[in-house]
């Protein structure tokens, strides 16, 4: 980073302030139009800006109505002698896994249970009720919702293909990261070693020292690196 | 008012413009009275802010639906408190409250190293003042809450019922608080790296501010979870909603660096690391802002979003590229001399622990993002909910509580064996115990019984510490328990403030480890009929319905169920959960119905009843019971209040603080520098 000059001319500007000794500052005009110039570059970069990024944002936003009609349905014909395989409570743990596609971000069950005036979490779980009745298993039933929706059915993506970058990614950073810690702590605990060995006073400079054992510049040495 | 205020939005972009300009020239040329006028800009461009927000208000409260923002989000019949905090119930104006809340730090930051850190205060005020600007830009340019309607509606639209709400008239403006006050620490750290000042100088300088940031979001994401708790109706507080994460980024970053601080304090070390942290933590506050306003990622905060997103993509990638550039220039100067005595030191655990904070920061990130990278990569459009989010950060977050305990029980420099015998001992000992007892009573899930027993670990070190600090002081000043517990913390404040701190965290942990146990019931219920029910505890709960009842309020019109809990015969407090559908002053509808819910709330459990709809006189209701919940806000609590005692200036430093400004002209130290 360069400075500026320290004897750079001031007499000819815009008076701006006291100095320390009551003198009157002055701004060289070369630095008042830069500024100047700046101001009106970064206003007019801003107008610009904000033509080519559009309008302001409509007050509608505020209201992020529902998406109704998002629902489609999801049936399969029953198996043959179907009975059910889930319990009650393993069709809640189901619909957890099941994501509404009302526009909230809440699975069906909790969807359809907080607020009744979404039609979509209800005509979902009606769906699951149809095909738990058909003799489908939590699985079957998951990848018939995906079948419908996509991937978006669900609360948390499969455990499959590209997928797995989503879970292993911050195991992976972190395995790596302990690695590289690890391997750059034993790096500075070798250095220190090598440090203090250094420093390790030696019969020949405690002999340099006159009156002063190896074992007193060993103390001194000790008590000069630990914290106060 | 309202005209004033318009224009002084204009008049304090220009005065921040000045200010940048000038302050950087100041601190390339060194001339103190461009650095002073630098600083007299920001000072002004503060004070146009104030009358713009003053404006704003003014309009809101006298309900001038000329102003497309007031007729957005108010109505005349809303109350006056929602009036107010409707200030930042939208884009525009939380984008000017962002303004207020940024230009009182900066005037603060500057004002308070008016006789200090005088070589970096040009860089520091020039800094703060961009970013300043770019807000101020935003808000005069993209995002006006000045803007005028062709015509003047009778009555606005009202506020969003979600954000008609207690919480939300201080929930946000904690977050902002908080969110803001990482751009100081950012300043700071920009204008160590140009002037090369990158000893223990500027870290000094932003370390309160740091902790105000700190203690402000902590606040802020627990009042957001209160709100979402009471508000949403779901019956949980964290979704891992990408909201929610993006404030809790910067709390990550930020609490990682609180840790790092101390080594390089006490070493000289990790003088990048700290750096990194620093810029790393005010860019997440800058990109969680680009995810609440952007609209890219869906979240329960939608009625927050716009296209100024646009804005906040291109500041903070300007950010970063100039972050970057500084940084790359000055490797040299972030050399330091690092060597560590020993793998088990203190210095090594606060490391691991910085790892594992920032592995945390980066598995939400990389969750929070995933999504889009999906549809980038295959096309296809994933959700990332709750069940990922804990899969990945749930033994991220036990390990990091561990090492809560493990960090303070080794000490600095160097271990021996003897010295981790002897400090182990108790707090582990404690933590198996917390584990058997768990077992004993019959608890089989892993995650609660791990997070319980690492609890009592870390709440066995943090009463050692107590223990043997409050021993010492007894035995040295013959002090009283509670005398040498206060004077203990007084004396030691970064101590055993940070204790307090951990304390926090483990009930926090806690709590959220007794939302394993919960329970939900769906009930259909008449008037007068009941249902009885068991909690997680086995204890049977008895509902009797009191009925159905139709009121109106100011603004709204409410259907509210009232359900009497019974506990083996004894009545407790009647529930009550309404469905609520908000209406303007002229009785037009205004939004969807919505629900409040009641809630019981008990130092076991709370109990809460979700009125989800009515079918005649029959009502829809789900109850839930939620474990240790009131510990998850008393946690909260503790933790900012740890944090307020780690922050507190020591009597003496102000004593002297207050002299040396008295003494020097602060133009003088800026020539002297």
């Amino acid at each position: 980073m360069s400075h500026g000059p320290a004897d750079a001319p001031r007499s000819i500007g815009t008076s701006l302030a006291p100095d320390v000794d009551g003198a009157r500052r002055t701004i060289p005009r070369r630095a008042l139009l830069r500024g100047l110039g700046a101001v009106t570059g970064a206003v007019s970069l801003v107008a610009v800006a904000r033509r080519t990024l559009g309008a302001q944002e409509t007050p509608a936003a505020n209201f992020a109505p529902m998406e109704q009609g998002a629902y489609r349905p999801t049936l399969r014909d029953p198996k043959p002698g179907a009975t059910p395989q889930l319990s009650e409570a393993e069709r809640d743990a189901l619909e957890h896994r099941i994501k509404c596609q009302c526009g909230c971000i809440l699975d069906i069950y909790t969807c359809r249970t907080t607020d009744f005036t979404c039609q979509v979490s209800p005509a979902m779980h009606r769906d699951v009720m149809r095909l738990i009745a058909g003799g489908y298993d939590a699985e079957e039933i998951l990848d018939a919702f995906v079948s419908t929706y996509g991937e978006v059915a669900l609360t948390a993506p499969k455990k499959e293909g590209f997928n797995w970058a989503g879970y292993l990614a911050p195991g992976v950073a972190m395995a790596t990261g302990a690695v590289a810690l690890t391997l750059l702590l034993r790096k500075w605990s070798r250095e220190a070693r090598a440090t203090a060995a250094a420093r390790a006073p030696s019969g020949v400079a405690a002999a340099a020292l006159p009156g002063v054992s190896a074992d007193e510049l060993a103390r001194l040495d000790r008590a000069l690196r630990d914290e106060s | 008012m309202i005209l004033v205020g318009e224009l002084s939005l204009w008049i304090a972009l220009l005065m921040c413009a000045w200010s940048v300009t000038l302050s950087f020239a100041g601190g390339v040329t060194r001339r103190p009275e461009l650095v002073a006028s630098g600083e007299r800009g920001l000072y002004a461009g503060v004070g146009f802010v104030v009358l713009a927000s003053a404006g704003l208000w003014t309009a809101l409260l006298t309900s001038d639906f000329s102003l497309r923002y007031v007729a957005s989000f108010t109505s005349a019949n809303l109350p006056t408190i929602y009036k107010i905090s409707a200030f930042w119930g939208g884009q525009a104006g939380s984008l000017l409250f962002w303004c207020l809340v940024l230009g009182g730090y900066a005037a603060l930051a500057t004002w308070s190293n008016r006789g200090r850190n005088r070589e970096l205060m040009p860089w520091v005020t020039g800094t703060n003042a961009a970013v300043l600007l770019f807000f101020v830009m935003a808000t005069a340019l993209a995002s006006n809450p000045f803007e005028r309607l062709d015509w003047v509606p009778a009555d606005g639209r009202g506020l969003n019922p979600q954000l008609q709400n207690p919480a939300m008239a201080i929930h946000p403006p904690l977050l902002y608080l908080g969110y803001v006050a990482t751009a100081i620490p950012f300043a700071f750290a920009i204008a160590a790296l140009v002037t090369r000042r990158l000893d223990a100088e500027w870290l000094g300088a932003v370390r309160r501010w740091s902790l105000v940031s700190w203690v402000f979001l902590t606040l802020g994401i627990v009042m957001g979870m209160w709100w979402a708790y009471v508000e949403l109706g779901w019956g949980g507080y964290w979704m891992w909603d990408p909201v929610e994460n993006a404030s809790l980024l910067p709390w990550l970053t930020g609490t990682a660096f609180l840790h790092s601080i101390m080594i390089q304090e006490k070493r000289g070390m990790l003088r990048k690391w700290n750096v990194t942290l620093v810029v790393g933590t005010f860019l997440l506050s800058i990109l969680g802002t680009f995810i609440t306003r952007s609209g890219v990622i869906q979240s329960v905060h939608s009625f927050a979003q716009s296209a100024i997103g646009a804005w906040f993509a291109a500041f903070f990638v300007l950010a970063l590229l100039a972050t970057i550039a500084l940084v790359s220039t000055r490797l040299r100067d972030l050399e330091a001399q690092a060597q560590l005595e020993a793998m088990i030191s203190r210095e090594a655990a606060f490391l691991y622990n910085n790892l594992v904070l920032v592995g945390i920061a980066f598995s939400v990130l990389w969750g929070t993002l995933f999504p889009i990278l999906s549809e980038a990569v295959r096309g296809t459009k994933i959700t990332v909910g709750e069940s990922f989010f804990n899969a990945v950060n749930v033994p991220l977050g036990l390990l990091l509580l561990a090492l809560t305990g493990i960090g303070p029980l080794i000490a600095w420099r160097k271990a021996s064996v003897e010295n981790i015998r002897r400090q182990f001992a108790g707090p582990a000992a404690f933590g198996l115990l917390v584990g058997a007892a768990l077992l004993v009573l019959g608890i089989r899930k892993l995650s609660p019984i791990v997070a319980w027993t690492l609890a009592g670990f870390v709440a066995g070190t943090i009463i050692q510490e107590f223990w043997k600090g409050v021993g010492a002081r007894r035995k040295m000043y013959d002090e009283s328990v509670p005398r040498a517990f206060a004077r203990l913390v007084a004396r030691n404040r970064r101590r055993y403030g940070g204790y307090i701190v951990h304390a926090g965290i483990v009930i926090l942990f806690a709590a959220f480890a007794g939302m394993a146990f919960k329970k939900e019931y769906d009930l259909t219920l008449k008037a007068g009929e009941s249902a009885t029910v068991v909690d997680p505890y086995g204890t049977r709960w008895t509902f009797t319905s009191e009925g159905l009842s139709e009121f109106k309020a100011l603004n709204r019109d409410v259907l509210t169920l009232a359900l009497r809990p019974e506990v083996d015969g004894v009545r407790l407090p009647l529930i009550t959960s309404e469905k609520r559908q908000h209406r303007d002053s002229r009785g037009a509808p205004t939004f969807q119905p919505s629900t409040e819910v009641g809630v019981l709330s008990q130092q076991r459990q709370d109990v809460y009843v979700v009125l989800a709809g009515a079918i005649r006189e029959d009502a829809e209701v789900r109850i839930n019971f939620n474990p240790l919940v009131v510990w998850v806000w008393n946690g909260g609590l503790l933790m900012a209040i740890g944090g307020l005692i780690v922050m507190w200036p020591a009597a003496d430093r102000r004593r002297r603080q207050v002299g040396y400004v008295a003494e020097l002209e602060p133009q003088a130290v800026g020539a002297a520098s």
